[in-house]
């Protein structure tokens, strides 16, 4: 029961759930990194929400099965083919043996994740399946995929539940994005007028984007450190500036510990959406009070339940 | 002696919060203290902090606060003392193990005999592990061999290499991107997947360098 690939894309990751209570190992989350997306994914075809599936970026693979399966795309929206016959995306798709399953290039967002019932065969490292690229660790050979690679996948009961996301839980793409806030530990190293510029800046996705984090474009912030900081835990979502004043926004393989001022964090309601920031994408950040980020979770999980019931662990 | 002085801890996101400390020591005691306590998702020591994580959709920001001020200041020693067994680890230095060995001996003005001598003639201890999976910063270094950072970072560097920067010795557990001048490499495996406990290395733990060849110069 595998999967052949044709074409690999840009950089198509096994992902899975993250790798939690590691950081002070220096283990950094790992997981899809829109969890939301892939989990949307996952409970079409009928899986636990973080079942192993693949990440795509940018650019998608080109898979030939050598088995029928069940399969369904999600996140950024992207061109999906089943032998030269588009497909779409939210649906559940019947593959049959020898079927050739195309996704293409995204439009809006960036990456896409494709579940497979069952979910693919993979063991767990450090507790989790999912691919940390800079160490090689989990996924396929720790590696990104190559064409020629064959994915097994995990045989069993496959028992669909629904056809297709409602309209009402899938998520918005969009190219102008909104990230709710709160202020981040060493928020005093930035000048009044730099915290005042970060939550009023239009700000643009710059092209160094990965994984790991991306930098932001717009004007240069004030930040004093009297040399470098003291190495300190850092987070998916922490924002740091250093002093060449360039903002950069970590993503979900941040490093676990950095020396620049951390001057904001992602509130955990939209950490998710910080894997579908595009480069060239408009970015605004909306600070909020720690209070204020606890009601705008629970409001999410509520809208999100019905739909995903396990909402509160995925994100 | 004791002195009852609740912690200071601030909050540094919707569901972080940031607990300040003398040095890497106390950072390490007082994690392994809140460790235990699975309110904490994340219990992060830094060289001068403790950032802690819990479920916000679980307990309120104010909850979570206090239930650190609640821990008394004196639950925090700086762990003086702890040794234990002293781990040796063998090093080829120099050649392509090691290949900022010989720039960084130009650098500092001594032979690659003479820093290999430095580096293996003292004891060490690691401090803590962080930036990366078992990434090991490793206190004891001779003050003559304080290195600066690679001008450009290296995309990736072995596991086992072996850098200096500053007043640390750092190990790399696994291959990883790196801007620390690598002097060497250490033949021993410092991650192995298989096991439960895959790091070879933990904060306390005392090491030694030996030499098991040097070559360049």
């Amino acid at each position: 029961m595998s999967i052949l690939v044709e074409r690999p894309g840009l950089q198509t990751t096994v992902q899975a759930g993250p790798r939690t209570g590691l950081r002070y190992l220096g283990v950094p989350a790992s997981g899809a990194a829109d969890a939301l997306a892939l989990a949307l994914a996952n409970r079409l075809v009928g899986n636990p929400p973080f079942a192993a599936g693949l990440e795509v970026t940018f650019d998608g693979p080109t898979l030939v099965f050598d088995t029928p399966a069940t399969v369904a795309l999600t996140g950024a929206d992207c061109e999906l083919t089943l032998n030269a016959c588009t497909c779409p995306a939210h649906e559940v798709i019947r593959v049959r043996t020898g079927d050739r399953l195309a996704i293409g290039a995204s439009r809006t967002g960036v990456r896409a994740y494709l579940a497979i019932a069952g979910g693919l065969l993979v063991s767990a490292v450090l507790g989790s399946a999912s691919t940390y690229l800079p160490a090689g660790l989990g996924g396929h050979r720790g590696r990104a995929l190559a064409a020629g690679d064959t994915l097994d996948t995990v045989t069993g009961p496959r028992t669909p539940q629904d056809c297709r996301t409602p309209d009402a839980y899938r998520p918005m793409l969009t190219h102008a994005w909104a990230l709710r806030v709160c202020p981040g530990a060493d928020r005093e190293s930035a000048t009044r007028d730099a915290l005042s510029a970060l939550t009023s800046t239009n700000w643009t996705v710059g092209r160094r984007a990965d994984r790991m984090g991306l930098e932001l474009e717009g004007p240069l912030l004030g930040v004093t450190t009297g040399g470098r900081m003291p190495s300190a835990a850092t987070f998916p979502g922490t924002l740091q500036c250093p002093e060449s004043g360039v903002p950069f926004l970590l993503g979900i393989d941040a490093q676990t510990t950095g020396g620049y001022p951390r001057l904001l964090q992602v509130n955990r309601s939209d950490r998710h959406l910080i894997g579908q920031l595009r480069p060239g994408d408009r970015l605004r950040l909306l600070l909020r009070t720690p209070a204020q980020a606890a009601e705008e979770l629970r409001e999410k999980h509520e809208a999100w339940r019905r739909w995903l019931p396990d909402i509160a662990a995925i994100i | 002696m004791t002195e009852y002085q609740a912690l200071q801890v601030r909050t540094c996101g919707d569901d972080l919060l940031s607990i300040a400390v003398a040095n890497v020591r106390e950072a390490q005691s007082l994690a392994a203290l809140l460790r235990p306590d699975s309110f904490w998702l994340e219990v992060v020591p830094g060289l001068d902090s403790v950032v802690v994580q819990y479920d916000a959709a679980q307990s309120r920001p104010e909850h979570a606060r206090a239930r650190l001020e609640g821990l008394p200041r004196n639950a925090v020693d700086d762990g003086a003392g702890k040794s234990g067994t002293i781990l040796e680890i063998a090093v080829c230095y120099g050649g392509e193990d090691g290949p900022d060995l010989a720039r960084v001996c130009s650098e500092l003005g001594m032979s690659p005999t003479s820093l290999v001598a430095l580096h293996t003639g003292t004891d060490h201890r690691v401090e803590m592990l962080g930036f990366m999976p078992g990434f090991a910063y490793v206190s004891g270094l001779d003050p003559r061999l304080c290195a600066g950072r690679l001008a450009a970072p290296r995309q990736r560097v072995p596991a086992g290499a072996v850098g200096i920067n500053g007043a640390y010795t750092g190990l790399y557990a696994l291959p990883g991107p790196g801007g620390w001048p690598i002097i060497g490499r250490a033949a021993m495996r410092l991650f192995d997947g298989a096991k439960d406990d895959p790091f070879l290395l933990r904060p306390g733990q005392s090491v030694r360098f030996m030499a098991e060849c040097t070559s360049g110069g």
